[in-house]
Order: C-alpha cells, then structure tokens, then sequence
C-alpha cells in the first residue's frame, strides 16, 4: 500500500498544484466603473401592503447602490419590460446589451405572510451567462417600514461588499451631530441618508463635538455645566448618560482611538493641551507641553499610533501630527487656518478645513481639503460654497460628511471623497459637527 | 632559519605525488581517447538517427488537421462609444513566404518609438485617438463585462493552464483591477521617468481575499517603478473573500502594471 503511495505521490502533487488557478490581468490608465442594473423587486404576494413596502424597499435599495460611489447605475428608462423577479425570468441578452448594457443586475421579490415581509435577492453578472450568479440573498422581518429598510440597506450592503472589494458598505451606519432645532445645542443622531433623525441628549445647556467608539456603545462628547466645559459620555447599552471623571479647566474635542482610547483638549494644567486617557477615563497623561493652544486631535484610525491635532503656536491655527506618545512632532500644513483634521479609515489621508488665505485684504474662503500624509500634498474638495468645516470620513474611506453654510444656514452635507456626488441631507434648524460610526 | 629549512623540505617532499597525478591524469586520458575511438565508435549511434529503444520519433508534416473553432464571435460592440477597437485593416494580397510564428512572450518592454531625425521630411502622420488601440492588441469585445471593461489598457486575458477562475468569476478580476487601480499612487513614481514602462508582479489571494507572497515577477527596470506596484499590494487589505462556491483555498495572480506619463 505504502509502496502504491509513493508511486502517485507525484501525480497527486501534481494534481494539487493544477488546481491552483491563475489570474492574469493589468492596471494602467484607469478603470470603468461597473455597470449596474437595480429592477424594482417584484411583489410576491397580493397582500394590501405590499406595495407599500415594496416601494419602501426599492427606493432604499436604488438610493444606497446610488450613494455607494463605485457604481455607474443605469437609468431605470433603459430597463426592459419585463423585469425579473426570479432567476428563471433573467432575460441575459436583453439586460446585458444596449440600451441597458449593463454588466450586473439585481433583482428579486417582496412578500407578506402572516405579518412576516420576505425577501429574496439576487446578483447576476448578466454578461456571464454560463455562471452568473454572484450573490443569492434572502430576508424576513416584521412587515414594518423600518424593517424593509433595514433589509433593503442590508442587501444593498452586501452588493457593495462583493463588488467594492471587500469594503462593508455604510448603508447601516449612522451620523451623529449638533442640532439646536430644539433651542439647545443638543446631540442628534441619523442614517446615513439623513432618514430616522432623532434626539440623543437634553441637556438643555450646549453640546458639542459628539463622537462615536469604534464599537457604537457610547459617544464621547464636551458640554457645558456647572463646572465648566466637560467630556460627556452617553451609553446606547442603557440608552442614558453615564458619569465620566471631571478633569478641571476646559475639556473639549474628544476623540476615540480604534483601540478604545480617547485624547482631548484640557486646559487643567493651564494651557489647552492634548491629553490621552482610557477609555474609562483613568490613566490621563499630557501628550503636549506648549502655550499654544492645542485642539481637536484626531487618531490615526488605522494604526492608533499617531494623532494629528489643531495648535495655535506659531499664530494663526495649523494641523500637526505626532505619534501617541507626543513625540515626533510635525507641522502638515504651511499656511493660513487650517481646523478641523480627521483621518482617513486607511490612515493615508486627512481631510481638514483650510482657509488658505487669510488675513485683511485676502478673501479666502472656508474650505474642505484632503491631504496625503506621506507626501503632504493636497486636494481641494470644495469651491466657491460659503464655510464649509467639521469634515469627517464614512468607514469605507469613500464618503466625507462635513457641515456646509452653502444653502445659507448650518447644515449637514455629504460627498464622494473626490468632492463629487454634493447631497444636502439635514434641513430642519442648525446642524453642525457631524461625526459618522466606525461601521 | 629553522621555519626555512621547513619550507624546503616541504617542496622536496611534493616531488613524488605531483609525478604519480601527472601519470594517472595521461593514464585516464589515454583511456577516455581509446574508448571514444575503439569501443563506442562501432557500435554508438548519433542523435537524432531515430529507432532507439521506447523513444517517439517525429517527423515533419506539411499541415496539422485542426478542428475548427465552433463558437464564432460576432464582436458586436457592447457599448453605445465607439469603442476601444479599430476596424480590421483591408487585407493585402501578398503571398506569403512563411508561416508567421506568434509571439510567444507578450512581455517584452514597450520601447519607445524610434526618434527620427529632423532632416527627413515626411508628411506628418495622423495620430490616433486616445482612447483607441490598434487592431490585434486591444483583445475581443464580446466577453464578460470584466474581460473587456478595464478596455482602455488592454483589459485582461486568461491563457490556458490556470484554471477557469477568469471565466466563472470574472467580476473578482474586476475588483481586483478596481482595487489595484485605487491603491496604486503613480506620483510614487520617479518624476523623470517620462517613457512607458511595464512591471509584473505575482501574488496570492488567499481565501478570505487578503493579498500575500508580494514577489516582482519581471522588473521594469525603474526600480521606483517596481516598488510603487509593490506599495500598491501593500495597502490591500483585502479584495473581499472569494466567491463562496470556489472550491480553491486561495488563486495566484500575475498582474501588470503600466506607467506611461502622456
């Protein structure tokens, strides 16, 4: 037997190493977006709300496939009559050649049973037709609006994952902000689209700065109190504030590390400097040591190993970095007033607010700009529309979302990270500072 | 004066043994011309004479019957653009001399064109379009969507012996294209490297997508070149899992990339 063994040892290796498959290909000027096709979903019962959700449902889908970034979605008036609702209905030539020529599409049905919404949900690479199928999904929930929501951001997600390579789609992630639609500066919490907008605090005082942990249970925040300005914390485990250690002097501009950290600018020794504590609020330790006032660090989300900040010590406010422990200190940006840095998910980039000319006799203007750490080089995102600050990245690194002055009050806007796709999604009162969660 | 006379009687003692190799080596060189001329000359055959043992013989035929390609393209352009291809150019009538061989190695350098000189005065020639490539090295049109989608640098090619990973998934070789594109920073690059160069690199996509075994397979030669495609892999975390039903633990790669400043 053993002597067999040896005798195809060869062959068996030789097996395995031809199962190993190769792909072969380049990259040189660019590449296409991919073509995307999104039928309206099917009813698959008769039930009296179905068409209700079933609108609910796929204009969720249509508008997270659209703010992805990464699709170039094809015009519902290109679509062939009969859309599909089952694998068997894909008709491929007339999806994947002109007018549609599309290279993906995704379709399925909603149903109602027994107060139950069920949804099934497909993929297909239409221009593939011997192996098509990419993604087969299928869903059930309570029949309730939020729910198709839910499940239409879900499978909008997953379509995002599979075809935008391996990067979860934010389509389930949430923004928080400032609003004083109610008289207070009070925080406030949305969808990423700007639906389900809803209050967080009642202070009834003015809250600032809201930011989110990495794993959605609390949001760090400054508010003003009897004791001066404090860190806030707010637990969604107990849908309540929490008491956080007080520190003395000004305490602002929280922000969390990826492992839980939180640095801060505290003026209890004097001058407003970066320090750092636990996330618990022990272990606090001045990571700056200069008159100039030191605000608004940032950590670097990928590595937690450096932190940009906004110091004031040579003048007119500049963005720095420096590794977690203070040291190594670096000067990003060379001229005018520049605030509000926060880094990108990947760690390679900043986006900050930049008024580049300042000072009598220089009209500049209040600016979102990205700024590669390596090479310091940047790129200006917005032009010509009023103040724009508080800019901050969507975890997959393809959307920022800053506050805006452009429609001539505070509001919350949205944008690709090349500065395109611009969509206003608070309108109601003043909204400023928004911070979106980590996932 | 003792480690002198040493010396000495070292080199008195070498005499005999350098005389017993200087025998032997004439002793086996005597044999080895005896053998070649004696022995194996009767009976040896030359290479090449056919009939040996188990060996195949192969001759020459004047033509192979191959079967005829049943699935005919019809390259009808997929797009509304014109498109990435020119028409096929009017064929010549020529006899041929000989069977033209096809390139076997597809990655040769892209040289750049020669520099004529000023004194030669030929009517300028008509540039092509930009977004368009000659005949014969744009590859088909009518393939999956990601075959021909990265069309404006050639697209992909999946040549055989590697699987049909290429075919049955060819929306991963497009995230993978995707993703390669969007990391790949050209400023990286030397600045005053202005003519077109072409890197190969190899690597691995392991089950859960994570890029590994980073390798320059065939540098370009600008060796900032080779490391900005190898910072590009770099900052992969991931191309996402591969597709659920591919049986394999994970697929190898050889990817190009071109850097060209026009």
């Amino acid at each position: 037997m053993k002597r067999f063994l040896y005798c195809f040892l060869p062959f068996i290796l030789l097996a395995s190493g031809a199962a190993q498959d190769w792909v072969r290909g380049g990259t040189g000027l660019g590449v296409e977006r991919v073509r995307l096709a999104a039928a309206d979903f099917k009813p698959a019962s008769t039930d009296a709300k179905n068409a209700e959700l079933l609108k609910t449902f796929n204009d969720v889908l249509w508008n997270d496939l659209d703010n992805a970034g990464i699709f170039d979605l094809v015009s519902k008036s290109f679509y062939p009559l009969q859309e599909p609702g089952q694998p068997s209905e894909v008709n491929f030539p007339a999806w994947s050649s002109p007018p549609p020529n599309s290279s993906m599409l995704a379709f399925g049905n909603l149903g109602i049973a027994a107060g139950k919404v069920t949804v099934q949900g497909w993929l297909y690479d239409v221009k593939n037709q011997a192996s098509p199928q990419v993604l087969g999904k299928q869903y059930s929930d309570n029949a309730t609006t939020d729910a198709t929501r839910v499940i239409a951001h879900r499978f909008a997600d997953e379509i995002i994952f599979r075809l935008g390579g391996g990067v979860p789609g934010i389509a389930e992630t949430k923004i928080y902000f400032v609003s004083e639609r109610t008289g207070h500066k009070e925080i406030w919490m949305m969808d990423y689209d700007g639906a389900n907008q809803q209050q967080l605090t009642r202070l009834g005082s003015i809250s600032l700065s809201p930011r989110i942990s990495p794993d959605g249970s609390r949001l760090a925040f400054s508010s003003i109190n009897k004791g001066g300005w404090e860190i806030m914390m707010y637990s969604f485990d107990l849908n309540r504030m929490v008491s956080f250690p007080r520190f003395g002097g000004m305490n602002l501009s929280p922000s969390w590390s990826p492992d839980g950290k939180i640095a801060f600018s505290s003026s209890r020794n004097g001058y407003p400097n970066i320090f750092a504590i636990d996330g618990s609020g022990g272990n606090a330790h001045r990571l700056t040591n200069d008159k100039g006032p030191d605000v608004s660090p940032t950590w670097n989300r990928k590595t937690a190993s450096q932190i940009a900040f906004v110091s004031g010590r040579t003048g007119l406010p500049q963005i720095y970095t420096m590794e977690s422990d203070g040291t190594n200190l670096q000067r990003l940006t060379d001229q005018g007033y520049a605030v509000s840095p926060n880094w990108s998910p990947n760690g390679q980039f900043l986006t900050l607010s930049w008024m580049r000319k300042y000072g009598p006799g220089e009209p500049g203007s209040n600016d979102i700009y990205l700024m590669d750490i390596a090479s310091k080089q940047w790129v200006q995102l917005t032009h010509d529309s009023g103040r724009n600050d508080f800019p901050c990245w969507s975890p997959d690194g393809r959307h920022i979302i800053f506050q805006s002055h452009r429609s001539g009050s505070d509001q919350i806007w949205t944008m690709l990270a090349d500065g395109t796709n611009v969509k206003q999604l608070t309108f109601k009162g003043g909204n400023t500072q928004p911070n979106w969660s980590w996932k | 004066m003792a480690a002198i006379t040493d010396i000495y009687s070292e080199r008195a003692q070498l005499r005999r043994p350098l005389a017993w190799s200087l025998g032997l080596h004439l002793a086996f060189t005597g044999f080895v011309v005896f053998y070649a001329v004696f022995i194996n000359g009767f009976h040896g055959t030359g290479w090449g004479s056919g009939g040996g043992g188990d060996a195949m013989g192969a001759t020459l035929v004047s033509a192979v019957p191959l079967p005829a390609n049943p699935a005919q393209t019809t390259n009808v352009l997929a797009t509304e653009s014109k498109g990435l291809a020119k028409p096929e150019p009017a064929v010549q009538e020529k006899e041929p001399e000989a069977i033209p061989i096809p390139d076997k190695d597809t990655k040769t350098k892209v040289k750049p064109a020669p520099v004529k000189s000023a004194t030669q005065r030929k009517p300028e020639p008509v540039p092509p379009e930009s977004n368009q490539i000659p005949y014969g090295e744009g590859g088909p049109v009518s393939k999956p969507y990601s075959m021909s989608a990265g069309g404006a640098t050639g697209g992909f090619e999946f040549p055989g012996g590697g699987g049909d990973f290429g075919t049955r998934y060819a929306w991963y070789v497009h995230v993978i294209q995707q993703k390669v594109s969007d990391n790949w920073l050209k400023y990286e690059v030397d600045p005053r490297i202005t003519d077109a160069h072409r890197v190969f690199l190899i690597f691995d996509v392991m089950r859960d997508g994570h890029p590994t075994n980073v390798q320059v397979e065939q540098s370009s030669g600008v060796p900032s070149l080779d490391q900005s495609a190898v910072r590009a892999l770099q900052r992969i975390d991931t191309f996402g899992p591969l597709p659920s039903d591919y049986s394999g633990t994970k697929i190898s790669v050889e990817w190009w990339f071109d850097y060209s400043k026009k």
